[in-house]
This record gives C-alpha cells, structure tokens and sequence, in this order.
C-alpha cells in the first residue's frame, strides 16, 4: 500500500506551486474543478433497492428451507415449505426489478451473452438464473408434496434445494461487491466488510420472514426456538459489520453521505441500527436469556428487522449516489498511499 | 503551377521554423505526399489521411491514444466542436454556468471532450508570461490499460478494439448503467433518450478508415497529439523536459506508467496528459483504482460468512434432535 509521493513537476523546483520547497508535494486542501463531481453517480434508485432486499433474502431462504430439510425434526417442515415459496417469490420479483432498471429492458437477455468474472453484475446475473430455475424446480416439488403428499415432491424438492442453497449463498452476499466493485468512495471503502453485511442482513431478513410465515401457518415449538437463534446470530453479525463498516467509512473521510446527507443519515440511524438490528436483536436476546417467548414480540423483531432490512439497501443505494457526486469525497479517497485495492489479480493484462 | 510552388514554399517555412527563438519546437514531419492533394475538393477520402495530418500510418493490432499537452492548449474547443459533428452529438445542456468559460461543464453521454478553463489566482497582480495563468484542459475518456467500465461490463458491450481502445458496441449494450460507477474517471454515462452507455471512441470508425480523430485532428495548436503510444510517450517525456528547461517546473505527465492516474492495477492510460498543476485542480484523481480489483477478496468474505451462518443454521435446527 505505501507508495511514494507522487512527482507532480521537477523535484529541484524550490517553493511555489505544487512544491512546499522540502522536496515534498504540498498535501491535499480539498481543491476540485468547481466542486463539479468527479465520479458519475449510479442510476440506481428504488428498483434496485428493492433487489438488494429481495434477491438476499430469497436466496438466505433457500438456504434456511435446505437446513431445516436436511436437518430438521418432522415439525419442522413447515420452516422447509415457507423457505421454498419465499425464495420462489424472490427469485420471480428479483429479475422483474432488474430488468425494469435498464434503460433498454427488451435488451436484458444480453447479460447471458458472455459470463465475466471481474463484473459483478455478470456474475450476478447468472447466479440469479441459476438460483431462479433451481427455485422453481423445488418450490414444484414442494407444491407437489403439499398436495399429494408424494415421496417424489419432497426428494425433487431436496435434490434441487441443495444447489438452489449453493446459489442462495451467493445471492445473498455478491450484491455487496456489485456496490464496492465501483468507484464510490462509499461503497468501495468497505469493500471487504459489504458482501458480509448483506450476507448477514439477508438471513436475518430471510429468518423474520419464514417466522412470520410459520407463525401464520402455526408452527411447532422448535421450529420458532431454532427461527429466533438464527435471528439472533444473524442480527449479533449485522450489528458487529455494520459497527465496523462505520469505523471503516471514517477511516477512510467516506462518512458524509451518513453524515450530511439529512435523509440518509436519519434513515441509517433509526432505520439500519434502530429497526434493523437493535430492536430484533434486544427482542431475541431477551426472549432467549429469560426462555419465555411472546408471539406479538416475535412478530414485531420480525417487522422491525424486515423494515431495517430494507431501509439498509436504501441507505446503501442512495448514499452511494450521494457520495460519488461529492468531488472532494472522491479526490481525497484517491489519494496516494490511501488506494483501496484488492488483490489486483482479476483478469488484468500485463503491459509489456 | 503557382499551387506548386505555394506548397512548396509552405514545406519550406515549417522546417525553418523547428528553433523558434531559441527554444526547442517538436514539428511534425510533413510528408512528401501532402503535395499530391492541393484540390479544395477532392475527388474521394485520402488514402491513409492520418499520415499527412498525425504523421501516422494506422495499423490494427498496435496501441493508439492522446497525449493531451495542457501546456499548449488555448480553450477554443475546437475539440469539442470537431467531436461533436464527426460523431453528430446533440449539444447538452443549454446555459451559462458562471465557471469560467467553461459551459459545457462535464464530459457526459453526449460530450466526449470538454475543455475545462482554471483560472489561478494572482492572474490580476501579476502576469508571468506562461499562459497569465488560465490553465486549460482538453477532457477526454482515458482509454484505460485495464479499463473499469469494460471489466464492470455483463454484456459484453464494451470491448477493446484492435487499436488498443474502448469502445461500446450500441447494437449490444442493454443500458444496465454499470460501467457509469465503475469508471474511475467519471467519463462513461447512459442516455435517457436512446437508453445506452456512451462515450468517447477514440473516433473507432475513422481509425478503421486511417483518419486521425477528429478531435486531434482540428486541435490548432497540437495540444491533442494522436498517434501510437509508443511514440506519444517519448514525445511527451521530451516535451516535459523541455518545459522543464525553459522554467515551467510544475510540468509533470498523467497517466504513464507508474506516474499519478496510473495506479491500482490501471497500468496506463492511452489518452494521458501533461498537467501543470496537481490532478485534484482539473478533477482527476491523483491516485485511482480498478474497481474490478476488489470483487475475488469482498465475495470471498461473502461466502465464508454465508458458510458460517449456514453452520449456525445446522447448529439451530439439530439443536434438541434426538427427542424427536
């Protein structure tokens, strides 16, 4: 990461300018071109918060429904039944959105023309595919189990389910890279702690939402027990990521869109912290220390972590925007010796 | 007869021309066939045009781009005019934005130049005789080395030609937006009103029928140099030099390799420029990076915590199995 001062003229220029006259180039003050911003701002707006929340927690469900199958009690298949038709649900609104974001929709099976691996959005796109049809396969065989009770519906159901899982695991986190795998200071700051965010964010979501379905369809004892532990584990994560992408966003000045953008940061205190993780999380860790569950409290972590989860794609998506139009955000960011790089490896020439 | 000699006469002065007071001046070499084309109008496109405007014979398979010498550019925007009706763009907005001379304001979906006017304090007090300090700079997509919108793209739309350029293919691109927040210079943008990503193509059509771009072609004081990138470079190190020599220390090159811009996996920039101030003042990052870089080491961080959740899962529902 350490990189030398960069040469901005002839190093023996004494004083003036670019040269504090020590041989060193005068540090950043925060100069620009008229404050017009240096980055273009993403298009996204509600649409594509709408998948962020959406595709997590569709695929998080899958994964839910495929433990509690393979694993679970008898009484537990009614977790199995509501993770399967969520994740159908997800997966059929999930490309509506997509494609309703494109400025050429007609155009969307383009993205099945090439798959490549340095473009989240390409890799996205496949998993989406992939996650889609194996969905719909189990939420089948999930249909056919509930109505004929046949032994072919739950092996169809399960033998599809576990790659759908594969797939659900990947749509659950890989939309934290399609944000930082970008030039926003905002979302390429927290590069690394993202993808982990939206993992967590997506079973904590997914798990309020089976809740409520199984709480509706009258679920057994240890279905709701194991619900509220994973809520729980799922909500601990969110809360320590979220804690530590905030120090990260400091860290590297990528704050101001939570700091002075008046919507977005009200919406991530109350919405992201408040609903999205403090309030489920005091709800289950309550419940679990003291071992007495109330249903009305249960459903309420469950809306507040549902509503959280979804102002969180908001003040992702939008605070984003926010900071690429803010020049001196992004000037600062670029400074050297402070590049947020990954790896460097992924499919780059070598220049001869 | 009289053409003849009148374009004769004009070989002659420029050569004489190459020690200008002193100073060291870089022409380029007239060749010998220009004088084969003195018609006001001529019967059809010159073969290999580039060869008398750039000094260039473009080949496929080598690597082209811009040197954008700030250091010579006077901001008449012929650049922007020249691009604009060579790639029959509509104007952007309409106005005045009060910055400068400056009303075109941004590259965007239908501006692939734009001259930016920076003009530096102490130009009212003082003027040294080095451009009164009005700094002007010609903007340009930077046809990266490992160019961000190409690698952010799912389609396939944008492709890197056989120039060494980056061009969106129209007939391809779905206007996902993608490549918008990916560049890491703010140049590629979609248009609402045809629904695709455009941006400047380094005039791809008129390199496959051997013109120069138009924009440096229509450069008057050669502030926008085409040519190989080989060529470029040398011709750039040189002119630094020269800057150098004659007292302009702040001189300094973006977008080489190793230099400011080229950083964090980017390797070079095929349109790179001759700044005379740091990159901050004209917009451009001092120190970018290629946001593909960042996708293997986030996803992975992922999919360990979507396996440690899944785990977590297991641990619930086997939890109290046996008394099943």
């Amino acid at each position: 990461m350490s990189r030398e001062t960069p040469m901005y003229g002839r190093r023996e220029a004494r004083g003036g300018g670019l040269w504090s006259g020590d041989g060193q180039t005068v540090p950043y003050s925060g100069e620009s071109y008229y404050g017009r911003p240096a980055l273009k701002p993403s298009h996204y707006r509600w649409l594509i918060t709408g998948y962020l929340f959406a595709g997590g927690l569709a695929g998080a469900s899958q994964i839910i429904a495929t433990v509690a199958d393979l694993v679970g009690r008898r009484g537990d298949r009614g977790v199995v039944r509501a993770g399967r038709y969520v994740a159908l649900l997800g997966a059929l609104v999930s490309p509506i959105f997509l494609i309703l974001d494109l400025h050429t929709p007609k155009r969307w099976y383009n993205m099945m023309r090439i798959f490549r691996s340095s473009s989240p959005m390409s890799i996205g796109s496949w998993t989406l595919a992939a996650f889609g049809t194996l969905s719909g396969v189990a939420a089948t065989g999930q249909v056919l189990e509930d109505l004929t009770a046949a032994r072919v519906g739950r092996w169809t159901a399960r033998l599809a389910g576990i790659p759908a899982a594969v797939a659900g695991a990947v749509m659950s986190c890989y939309t934290g890279s399609l944000l930082s795998a970008t030039s926003v200071p905002f979302w390429a700051a927290v590069y690394r702690l993202l993808p982990p965010l939206f993992g967590t964010s997506a079973m904590s979501t997914a798990a309020a939402a089976t809740s409520l379905a199984i709480d509706a369809a009258g679920a057994g004892e240890h279905a709701r027990r194991s619900m509220e532990k994973i809520a729980l584990v799922a909500s601990t994560g969110e809360l320590a990521l979220t804690l530590a992408c905030d120090w990260e966003w400091r860290r590297r000045g990528a704050a101001t869109p939570l700091n002075e953008h008046p919507k977005v940061g009200l919406a991530y205190r109350f919405g992201v912290l408040g609903l999205g993780i403090v309030v489920p999380l005091f709800i289950h860790a309550i419940q679990t220390l003291t071992g007495r569950r109330s249903a009305t409290a249960t459903r309420l972590a469950s809306i507040s972590a549902l509503v959280g989860g979804f102002i969180q794609r908001a003040v992702l998506t939008f605070g984003g925007n926010s900071s690429a139009a803010r020049a001196e955000d992004y000037l600062r960011f670029t400074q050297p010796g402070q590049e947020v790089s990954g790896n460097g490896r992924a499919g780059q020439r070598v220049l001869a | 007869m009289s053409a003849v000699n009148y374009a004769e006469t004009e070989l002659q002065d420029a050569r004489s021309r190459v020690h200008l007071e002193g100073h060291p001046v870089h022409p380029l070499p007239v060749p010998e066939r220009a004088l084969q084309y003195r018609e006001s109008i001529l019967a059809g496109i010159i073969p290999h045009e580039a060869e008398l405007t750039a000094g260039v014979t473009i080949t496929p398979g080598q690597s082209y781009g811009f040197f954008t010498d700030t250091s010579l550019c006077i901001g008449c925007k012929a650049c922007e005019v020249a691009c604009k009706e060579w790639n029959n763009l509509p104007a952007d907005e309409i106005g005045l934005t009060g910055q400068s001379y400056d009303n075109t304001g941004r590259l965007s979906a239908l501006t692939w130049r734009h001259v930016e006017f920076i003009e530096q304090p102490g130009r009212a007090t003082s003027m040294p005789a080095f451009q009164s300090h009005w700094l002007m700079m010609s903007d340009v997509c930077k046809h990266c080395a490992n160019a961000g919108c190409l690698e952010a793209c799912p389609t396939g739309a944008l492709f890197r030609t056989e120039f060494d350029t980056v061009v969106v293919q129209q007939d391809v691109c779905n206007g996902c937006g993608y490549c918008v927040p990916s560049c890491p210079f703010g140049v590629i943008e979609t248009n609402k009103l045809d629904g695709k990503a455009h941006k400047c193509t380094l005039c791809y059509d008129r390199l496959k029928g051997g013109l120069e771009p138009a924009c440096a072609k229509s450069c008057p004081t050669n502030s926008i140099q085409f040519g190989p990138l080989d060529d470029l470079t040398r011709r750039a190190e040189q002119r630094v030099k020269d800057l150098h020599a004659l007292g302009v220390d702040n001189a300094y090159l973006y977008g080489t390799r190793g230099g400011p811009g080229a950083t964090g996996g980017i390797g070079r920039l095929n349109a790179f420029f001759l700044l005379l101030d740091r990159p901050e003042a004209y917009n451009l990052p001092a120190a970018p990076t290629l946001p593909s870089t960042r996708v293997r080491s986030g996803l992975l961080a992922g999919l360990a915590t979507m396996a440690g959740l899944t785990l977590a899962a297991v641990a619930a529902f086997a939890a109290g199995r046996r008394d099943r």
